[in-house]
């Protein structure tokens, strides 16, 4: 996934994203520096990838198919410079904050991102006189000429060499926590003393096959045990590739919540919490 | 990290007595393997009758394994099997020992497989043994299931890296070393029958070994490979209490019970490797938000994960590869 490789670069601008704060319609921008890169694969798919400026790690890398995405204004949000990235095949959202100082340039972005996104012959534009100028990658007639900066390239040039060429589609911005300090014994095993009546609710979900008939003190010591570690170890991780969509369906969740650990604890509250509802009289 | 393909669907095991003495067990070998601290004679003895020892290791610097002395014989008449996937080298291994025990009262369809390979050459030994599905099984039935399919994604698995195992056994009256990956047995010194017998020449030969390795870039252990202790212990015990031998009754009931503990730990650990643990990790998380303490463990979580970059950083380490 070089894209270091300019001829396959088709656009980037400054951008960082936002959150959505649940059960309501507004977004909350998170201060991470980042860029959103579009650009031709190796593999031959269009991707469409933020990251992060400051550290140099891929926060997130869609594949982008013909016409199914576009990225548009967020109405009545603060500013006017709060972008959504939607899919008519999903019902996945993405939002973002435009970054560069200057809104003048944003039409354009947005504009030709959304040209490449709808038809992959779509030849960029460009109104404003000075702009972080495409390669000529795309077919078609010949563009205008256009100057870029000294500053418009350098920012091109550190976009392009801090991406981690050879990585996967893994999210791979620093965590700012893991599951591993949130499913320990320190943390679960007062519960157990507090509420002993849960103990037996998670008999089911033991090993069947144990030396001997469980009790909270083998729970306590399995979550302690390196397998079980070992486990939450690996489905930290992969909630941060934000790949788990499908996945996260067989535990009854939306399928947003397979897109990061934060989105999968969020649904875990809201599928507790409309457990404990439907238990009342 | 190997791809599935290179390692032809043989799950990468850990490296622990407990697991191996379970391979034993699905492989209708009643024998077990213990962890040996220290190769001295009391240690040793306590181990008697020692079938053959695993010295596995992984070693840290670039320099290629050093040579371990004695001599190769190319017409060892035994059992030596090639290492040709490497996932598979803690079950090679272990057959390339129980290959070459006489007494050893294998079912089948282990037996079968020695007889099958007989007079093949190491390679094409190798090669049958990695296409056995049903030792194939055997052995990646004690890696965890993947809670998740992660084809593609690319990520790192978390199991260890592979230990590269050298088998330690006596054959025809002199120690060999069987090394899956080398071209052919290494034949030691001969031994004495009495005494500590074949071991207090393995012991020599591995002390040996250790030595020529740079100090701190070895990682090893020894693995014992032995009878099951229990019948003969317990055998023991009726034999003191029939004889009223208080002081021996009272010995052999605390090793009965100490051996017991640790098959009783194995089988849990085994339980736990065997067991897909989404379900739990879900329902306790389901269960710190009913409790409302899932907010509180998150911003606890951000805490530790922020003092432990300012230990790193303290230490002038990155905390993720660049």
């Amino acid at each position: 996934m070089d894209y270091t490789n300019t001829q396959r670069f088709i656009l980037a601008f400054k951008a960082g994203r936002a959150l959505r704060r649940d059960g309501t319609d507004s977004v909350d921008p998170k201060p991470e520096k980042g860029a959103i890169i579009l650009y031709d694969g190796e593999d031959d798919l269009l991707h469409f990838v933020w990251k992060d400026r400051t550290t140099g790690n891929v926060g997130e890398d869609l594949i982008m198919f013909e016409g199914d995405a576009s990225f548009t204004q967020v109405p009545n949000a603060p500013g006017g410079r709060t972008y959504v990235l939607k899919f008519q095949s999903s019902d996945q959202r993405h939002f973002f904050w435009m970054q560069d100082a200057s809104s003048e340039r944003d039409a354009d972005f947005v504009r030709n991102l959304n040209g490449r996104l709808q038809d992959p012959t779509f030849s960029l534009t460009w109104n404003t006189e000075v702009t972080l100028a495409a390669p000529s990658s795309t077919s078609g007639p010949s563009r205008p000429v256009q100057q870029a900066t000294a500053e418009q390239v350098e920012t091109l040039r550190r976009l392009l060499s801090s991406y981690r060429a050879g990585g996967t589609a893994a999210a791979t911005a620093p965590p700012e926590y893991s599951l591993t300090d949130i499913l320990t014994p320190a943390n679960i095993t007062p519960l157990f003393t507090s509420h002993p009546e849960l103990v037996p609710t998670l008999f089911p979900h033991l090993p069947p096959d144990l030396p001997n008939p469980p009790n909270a003190e083998t729970i306590t010591q399995i979550i302690a045990s390196p397998q079980f570690r070992s486990a939450v170890s690996n489905l930290d991780q992969a909630l941060r590739t934000g790949l788990l969509g499908g996945f996260v369906r067989s535990l009854g969740l939306p399928e947003e919540a397979g897109t990061s650990v934060e989105a999968f604890l969020k649904a875990i509250q809201d599928q507790a919490a409309s457990e404990d509802s439907m238990q009342t009289d | 990290m190997s791809t599935g393909e290179e390692n032809s669907g043989w799950n990468l095991t850990e490296s622990d007595p407990g697991v191996f003495t379970e391979l034993l067990k699905s492989l209708g070998v009643p024998m077990v393997f213990d962890d040996l601290y220290s190769l001295d004679p009391p240690t040793l003895a306590a181990h008697q009758p020692l079938h053959a020892l695993i010295f596995l290791f992984k070693w840290t610097s670039d320099s290629p394994d050093p040579t371990s002395g004695g001599t190769y014989d190319s017409d060892f008449p035994g059992f030596f099997a090639h290492q040709v996937v490497n996932n598979a080298c803690a079950t090679l291994a272990v057959l390339n020992a129980l290959g070459n025990i006489p007494s050893l009262k294998s079912g089948q369809p282990l037996g079968e497989l020695f007889n099958f390979t007989q007079g093949m050459d190491p390679q094409t030994r190798g090669m049958v043994v990695t296409s056995a599905d049903w030792l194939r099984e055997c052995h990646n039935s004690l890696t965890p299931p993947s809670a998740i399919s992660l084809d593609g994604i690319g990520l790192s698995k978390t199991s260890e890296d592979a230990y590269h195992f050298i088998v330690y056994l006596p054959f025809m009256g002199c120690v060999y070393e069987l090394d899956g990956l080398k071209a052919s047995p290494v034949r030691h010194s001969a031994y004495e029958e009495k005494g500590e017998g074949w071991a207090g020449k393995a012991r020599e030969v591995i002390e040996s070994r250790i030595s020529t390795y740079p100090p701190g870039s070895l990682e090893f252990s020894l693995l014992a490979l032995h009878d099951d202790p229990l019948p003969a212990l317990r055998e023991q015990l009726v034999v003191a209490q029939t004889t009223g031998d208080q002081p021996l009754v009272a010995q052999q009931m605390q090793k009965i019970s100490d051996e017991n503990v640790k098959r009783e730990r194995w089988a849990f650990e085994n339980a736990l490797r065997r067991h897909n643990h989404m379900g739990l990790m879900h329902a306790l998380l389901k269960l710190l938000a009913k409790t409302n303490k899932l907010d509180a463990a998150k911003e606890g979580a951000k805490t530790r994960m922020t003092e432990r970059r300012e230990k790193a950083k303290a230490k002038g380490e990155a905390m993720d590869e660049e």
